[in-house]
């Protein structure tokens, strides 16, 4: 839920309670001013009736007092306590029955003592009390309105920096060089919060910046001593008293030099796609690219007795031959390292898509989230690791789209330009 | 042939020293800017091998210097650093080759070799060995005057060899050579073997007599 949602609806509930409280309070309290209002007439009345009963010597009837009902019962009790209470009215003019005041009292008259009971209208001070009851309903009405178009504009208008803060967040990249600075922020809390995230991206950008730069100076400083250990070799073979098993030993030391080199490399590379380093961008038409690599791994396929499906269209684009190149030859030797003897390959070239297709080795679909990931291969794999991180990186940089899927038999690449 | 070694990484300077050194070339080597600059100022070489990053600058200078002075000493530039940028500048500035470390020793010998094939003055664009003929330009080669067919490897790899002549040369290097980045993918050792086995035995055919010794299990030396 929403910070303004879980916001109005705790603001909603407070408001109405508290009014629907007030309402009660107040409905008790006028009542009750009322009530002593009206006993404060029925009290006048009974001193009314007492002086017409003192002046004239008789009980008065009901049309002598217009607006009064009044009944006298003879009682052989005592005199008690007057006794005020609500009762029903009815009135006369409409015969209606209405809410109303009574108060029962004794008077003596030719030494009879008589229950007198007074019942006055409570019509005006009832319709007060529901007048003031509606305009307190209103008031909630009108205030919940309010409060709900408050929460909605001003609130949201409160929180916009705090959700546009969220966006650049959420856009984060350690790679780019965007600042992330939300302009005009009145709300001290969002500036802080604001400035929070500003040192904190752009720490993390240096951070980033720092380990690629280190990257590469590791690189290139890995580059020398391995170049002193293959002349060595070099020179160490030229020694022919050597040994068939020392031979056997050098053999493996050169080899471990060229995987050595060539994952350098591979890393060198990496950093450079992500520093963007390598701009010489021209036309060039991915199908020639795709035929002349085809060409060059010829004798590698019939080597290995893989078929090469190419069904290729006429596809101009706007990259650096160096990288496409290596893309193009990254996918293809995934498709030749990972495939079987008899095997094949496919390559589709559209206007918008190039698909690598390969028979392989496993018969599973890859799980298509490591696949592309820094140094996730086969056991069996000879490679660094790093050919389809670096096919995925140089895809990106161009903002095409790299996906792997299986359709069995075959395992797919497929870039969306 | 007189050769200039410019590299500060002292194992790596005495190893090339070593390859080069003897049948008619002559190394000289230093591992400074300053000591450079000199010695190609009051010697002439036929190339030289430098290294960009240097102790006390880096080579560009040197090539600049060259420049300068209209020597047309050939250069070969040997750099740790696989950056498009410094090999354009470098060829702009007049070098003639630019190889990354780390290389083998005979790719750096058939690169000078064929620098220097470039460079010297009688070059009618043939390159002869013993029995064998090569026209560089028309990519033919005779043995004995007969000619002789051969794919565009084992052309490539004939070429290495007699660059290389007489020094045994590792299948890592030939591997490296012939396929570059692909290596890594290719049972590539077969390759060679069949390659090496094809040209055997063409030269063997035309000049009857074995060119190429096996060296166990790890290289080949052209005779």
């Amino acid at each position: 839920m929403k910070l303004s949602a879980q916001y109005t609806k705790v603001n909603f509930i407070i408001t109405i309670s508290v009014l629907v409280l007030t309402g009660v309070v107040y409905y008790g309290t006028i009542n009750y001013i009322a009530n002593r209002e009206l006993d404060r007439n029925l009290v006048g009345e009974i001193d009314e009736i007492e002086e017409y009963i003192e002046t004239y010597h008789k009980l008065p009837q009901s049309s002598d007092f217009e607006q009064d009902q009044f009944t006298f019962t003879a009682t052989n009790d005592k005199e008690v306590k007057q006794v005020f209470f609500n009762a029903a009215y009815r009135n006369q003019r409409n015969g209606k029955s209405e809410a109303g005041r009574a108060v029962i009292t004794w008077v003596t008259f030719n030494g009879t003592n008589y229950k007198m009971e007074i019942v006055l209208s409570k019509e005006s001070t009832e319709n007060l009390v529901q007048v003031i009851l509606m305009i307190t309903l209103a008031l909630i009405v009108i205030l919940l309105i309010i409060l709900a178009i408050a929460n909605r504009f001003v609130l949201d208008g409160l929180w916009k920096p705090f959700y546009q803060i969220l966006a650049n967040l959420r856009e984060f990249s350690v790679t780019e060089e965007r600042a992330h600075a939300v302009a005009g922020i009145k709300v001290d809390e969002f500036k802080e919060l604001n400035e929070a995230v500003i040192t904190m991206s752009s720490r993390a950008k240096s951070d980033y910046q720092n380990l690629k730069a280190f990257t590469e100076n590791a690189s290139h400083e890995m580059m020398t001593p391995i170049a002193v250990i293959t002349s060595k070799l070099d020179t160490l073979i030229q020694d022919e008293s050597l040994q068939q098993d020392q031979y056997a030993q050098i053999n493996d030391i050169y080899s471990a030099a060229s995987r050595l080199s060539k994952l350098n490399q591979s890393l060198l590379l990496l950093v450079k796609i992500e520093n963007d380093l390598l701009r010489d961008i021209e036309p060039i038409n991915l199908q020639d690219i795709i035929a002349e690599r085809a060409h060059q791994f010829n004798e590698l396929l019939l080597s290995k007795n893989i078929s090469l499906v190419q069904r290729l269209n006429d596809v101009e684009v706007s990259v650096s031959k160096y990288l496409i190149e290596i893309l193009i030859n990254n996918l293809f030797t995934n498709a030749i390292r990972h495939n079987v003897p008899f095997g094949m390959i496919r390559i589709e070239l559209k206007k918008n898509k190039l698909l690598f297709q390969n028979t392989g080795v496993d018969k599973m679909p890859l799980n298509p989230k490591e696949i592309f990931e820094r140094f996730q291969k086969g056991k069996a794999s000879e490679g660094t690791g790093l050919g389809l991180t670096i096919a995925h990186n140089i895809c990106k940089q161009y903002g095409w789209r790299l996906t792997y899927y299986f359709e069995d038999p075959l395992h797919t690449f497929q870039i969306d330009f | 042939m007189k050769l200039l070694i410019v590299e500060d990484e002292q194992p790596l300077r005495e190893s090339i020293e070593r390859y080069f050194t003897g049948d008619g070339v002559i190394c000289e080597s230093c591992s400074d800017l300053r000591t450079a600059v000199e010695k190609v100022d009051l010697y002439k070489y036929d190339c030289i091998l430098l290294d960009i990053g240097l102790a006390d600058g880096d080579g560009f200078t040197l090539l600049r210097h060259l420049q300068r002075e209209r020597k047309d000493e050939g250069v070969l530039i040997i750099s740790a650093r696989n950056s498009l940028d410094d090999k354009l500048m470098g060829l702009n500035l007049g070098a003639d080759d630019y190889l990354t470390k780390p290389f083998h020793l005979a790719e750096l010998k058939a690169r000078v070799s064929a620098i220097f094939r470039r460079k010297s003055f009688n070059s009618n664009n043939t390159l002869r060995y013993e029995e064998i003929e090569v026209n560089l330009p028309a990519r033919e080669v005779e043995v004995n005057g007969n000619q002789i067919t051969l794919t565009r490897k084992e052309y490539d790899m004939l070429l290495y060899l007699i660059a290389n002549k007489g020094k045994v040369i590792s299948k890592n290097a030939i591997a490296e050579h012939l396929w570059g980045d692909e290596t890594d993918l290719i049972d590539s050792f077969d390759f060679i073997y069949t390659h090496i086995k094809n040209i055997r035995k063409k030269l063997m055919d035309a000049a009857n007599k074995d060119y190429i010794r096996s060296v166990y299990g790890v290289g080949y030396k052209f005779l």
